[in-house]
């Protein structure tokens, strides 16, 4: 009887495991083809000194990683993403959470404001960046149009070294907050109602149920969304291609749009698989590290 | 419980999101390598030759359609470079039809590069010539013409200027289409004519009319130099009234150096022009492509234009009642300089189209690029604004501003392809980097000399 059973169990077993491997089977090979072989290639193909169409790359072992390493344009490039990767999670997670709890206190009344601020993100980034280089444009843009109002010159923010790379920043602080919005805003979801009519019932008022109850609670979403961003920023391309092209000068050259130049303009398939390989590491690390950090703490409530 | 599932939630986002990000970097280099394993093996079995076609897919064996890639999606480039096509498709004997597949400007050399390394190769392609066809050919994506040349008779036909830029290590390699484009200087003739100016003969009569617009409160130049290849033409211009052209041969040749007088001159001129205004404000941020440039010809905001004559079509298309006003004169020489000043700067057969296809198959796409040397061709060329590069061109021009640039490009004696064209890839980028910096004032023109030459001495060094 027992044998039996266990045997059917085994079968059990058996057929799950086939199902499983059925089922996780097409991911698996998407996965496969399209991220982890990549990934290898690039790292394969950055030993190789390769105009990217020739048929006899050159192998060069680690050149092109020693190269790297010394590449000011590259560093700079990346000292270009840390900043909008900080400036990104100082500026789009708090205007995030402040919209969010604005839609979250005002209630059914606010839809208008939700539909509202979500637009920017429902558009494609080479739609904003061609709209926001009119914006900004130093003839009739925006920012000019004010300035004369208000007595002042024109304002050339994208030509300028010193400050095309905040004026991308604040246009990419404008596509994305709204997302963050909308993660806060299911955040909120997660807090229960009963947490909410207990402080009430305690005596809290809506100021003092923000800062000591809501955002605590809302402590998990916020670090996602700082890992979202912080990996976004770093991995950024389609605005400052749009808008800039990396320009002037260097001024605002990433390190993806870097690695597109190298690539695919100036025939360096080889380095530019190093660059985009640096990237891959880079990023890593500091994902790593960050989750470390902010997991590391337990906390419980 | 809850708070697990975020920190695992978070942590399967991230690890996606950096990989997504490695899949964009690696999946275009990784599918370029998997292809030219696949060339690798094919050029051995064919034994290895550099020149050997790297044509995979697109094998001639049974296959009578010839891929065309070009650049002519709309207006005038489409008109002229379709011609050929159709005429080809309706006399040709030779069994084969074209199929024509125009892409956009702008990404059109992208393009190219991910279709050559994923071994999907048009069998014949247009480019700019230059730094990049070396290095298609380079690569064995294109086949030496000389023999076809002969048997078709096309040799004569063409100006040697044009022919000069289809040629590589002595072989020709590709076939000129439908263009003569120099750098010159398009201005307002009423304007002129209104302040009472003249066309300059010297830098020194072009500064002075500078600063008479100036007062008037018109921007001397219209210029849109946020791709860069705009404000480098000043540069170009510049440096070759000052020392003629051998400097920059030399210094490409790795015998000279950027950090030439010349080249000084010219950085340190574009910058005095900068600090006097001359040039729009915010220069730097202004879209060529998005015609921030002409705009302000039109508004009649700016006097003058300094670019490829290629503007002769776009503002005839644009508007022929502003063409009307338009004239043109070539870059005026330097007061005090011994440099020739018929030299110019430019491309002479614009859009040379090159062969990835052999045997039978490469004399038809031959034959096919042959129409464009054709009398109908160069008719409708010129009917649509644009200069054939051949040497009959001159009988067929009416228009004067198009007369005075083909007599320019003719009595040239000789004509230096566009710097960012000629020079190898990477370091055209670093010429293009530095010198919209001088026009931001952000670099001075000695360091930008100099990381020029750090760039053309790199890259010699690994030749």
């Amino acid at each position: 009887m027992k044998k039996g059973e266990s045997l059917l169990a085994q079968k059990r077993q058996k057929d799950t495991n086939r199902v499983a491997a059925i089922f996780l089977a097409p991911v698996v090979i998407l996965l496969v083809i399209y991220i982890f072989y990549p990934i290898l290639e690039t790292f394969r193909v950055s030993g190789f000194d390769w105009n990217g169409i020739s048929s006899n790359p050159k192998f060069i072992g680690l050149d092109n990683w020693a190269k790297l390493f010394q590449d000011e344009k590259f560093w700079t490039a990346f000292l270009n993403n840390i900043k909008v990767m900080i400036l990104s999670i100082l500026i789009q997670i708090p205007l995030g959470i402040a919209m969010a709890t604005f839609v979250e206190f005002a209630g059914k009344k606010s839809t208008i404001f939700k539909i509202l601020w979500f637009i920017p993100m429902l558009m494609s980034s080479v739609a904003i960046g061609f709209l926001f280089t009119y914006a900004l444009a130093t003839n009739g843009g925006i920012i000019s149009s004010i300035s004369q109002l208000l007595g002042g010159g024109n304002v050339d923010l994208l030509g300028n070294p010193k400050t095309a790379l905040y004026a991308v920043i604040g246009v990419i602080a404008w596509q994305f907050t709204p997302f963050y919005m909308v993660y806060c805003v299911a955040g909120y979801t997660n807090v229960s109602e009963e947490v909410y009519e207990a402080s009430v019932i305690d005596g809290a008022n809506k100021r003092q149920y923000f800062w000591h109850i809501a955002l605590p609670l809302l402590k998990p979403t916020i670090k996602s969304a700082a890992i979202l961003s912080m990996v976004g920023s770093l991995k950024y391309f389609d605005l400052v291609y749009v808008m800039t092209g990396g320009g002037p000068g260097s001024s605002t050259e990433l390190m993806a749009t870097y690695m597109y130049k190298l690539s695919f303009a100036q025939f360096n398939m080889g380095y530019g698989s190093a660059v985009a390989g640096g990237m891959f590491i880079l990023i890593s690390l500091i994902s790593l590290v960050t989750m470390r950090i902010l997991n590391g703490k337990k906390e419980d409530y | 419980m809850k708070k697990r599932m975020m920190r695992i939630a978070a942590l399967a986002i991230a690890a996606t999101m950096t990989l997504s990000l490695a899949a964009c970097g690696g999946k275009d280099d990784g599918g370029g390598s998997a292809a030219s394993n696949e060339n690798v093996t094919e050029n051995n079995s064919e034994g290895g030759s550099e020149e050997a076609p790297a044509d995979n897919n697109n094998s001639s064996d049974g296959d009578k359609v010839i891929t065309y890639w070009n650049i002519g999606t709309e207006g005038a480039d489409k008109q002229a470079l379709e011609y050929a096509v159709e005429e080809f498709n309706k006399n040709t004997k030779s069994g084969y039809t074209v199929e024509n597949v125009p892409t956009q400007n702008d990404n059109y050399k992208e393009k190219l590069v991910i279709a050559m390394s994923s071994g999907e190769c048009p069998d014949m392609y247009t480019s700019w010539s230059g730094g990049p066809m070396n290095e298609y050919i380079d690569s064995g994506f294109a086949q030496p013409l000389d023999d076809l040349y002969e048997e078709f008779g096309l040799k004569d036909k063409y100006m040697e200027a044009a022919l000069a830029q289809a040629t590589y290590n002595d072989k020709l390699y590709a076939v000129p289409t439908y263009n003569v484009s120099l750098a010159g200087i398009f201005y307002n003739k009423e304007m002129f004519e209104k302040y009472k100016l003249e066309v300059p003969t010297t830098v020194s009569e072009l500064e002075a009319v500078c600063d008479a617009l100036k007062k008037e409160g018109i921007t001397p130049f219209a210029l849109a130099n946020a791709p860069k290849w705009t404000g480098s033409m000043y540069f170009q211009c510049l440096a070759a009234r000052k020392g003629g052209l051998e400097p920059f041969q030399k210094a490409v040749a790795g015998e000279g150096t950027f950090e030439d007088e010349c080249f000084q001159y010219a950085g340190e001129k574009i910058q005095e022009w900068v600090e006097k205004g001359y040039f729009p404000e915010g220069v730097n941020s202004l879209s060529e492509d998005d015609g921030q440039a002409k705009q302000l010809m039109y508004q009649e905001t700016a006097g003058m234009l300094l670019c490829g004559s290629w503007y002769t079509g776009t503002f005839s298309s644009d508007s022929p009642e502003f063409y009307e006003k338009i004239g043109w004169f070539s870059f005026p020489k330097i007061d005090g300089s011994d440099a020739d000043a018929s030299i110019q700067i430019g491309t002479i057969g614009d859009q040379f189209v090159s062969f990835n296809c052999t045997g039978d198959k490469l004399k038809a796409a031959f034959e096919c690029a042959s129409y464009y040397s054709s009398d109908g061709a160069k008719e409708l060329m010129v009917e649509v604004g644009k200069i054939p590069p051949t040497k009959d061109a001159g009988d067929l021009i009416t228009d004067g501003v198009t007369k005075q640039i083909l007599d320019a490009a003719t009595n040239a004696s000789s004509v230096q392809l566009w710097y960012d064209q000629y020079l190898p890839p990477a370091v055209a980028q670093v010429h293009l980097d530095t010198c919209q910096e001088m026009f931001g004032l952000t670099m001075k023109p000695d360091e930008a000399g100099k990381k020029f030459e750090e760039a053309m001495e790199e890259y010699l060094a690994d030749k």
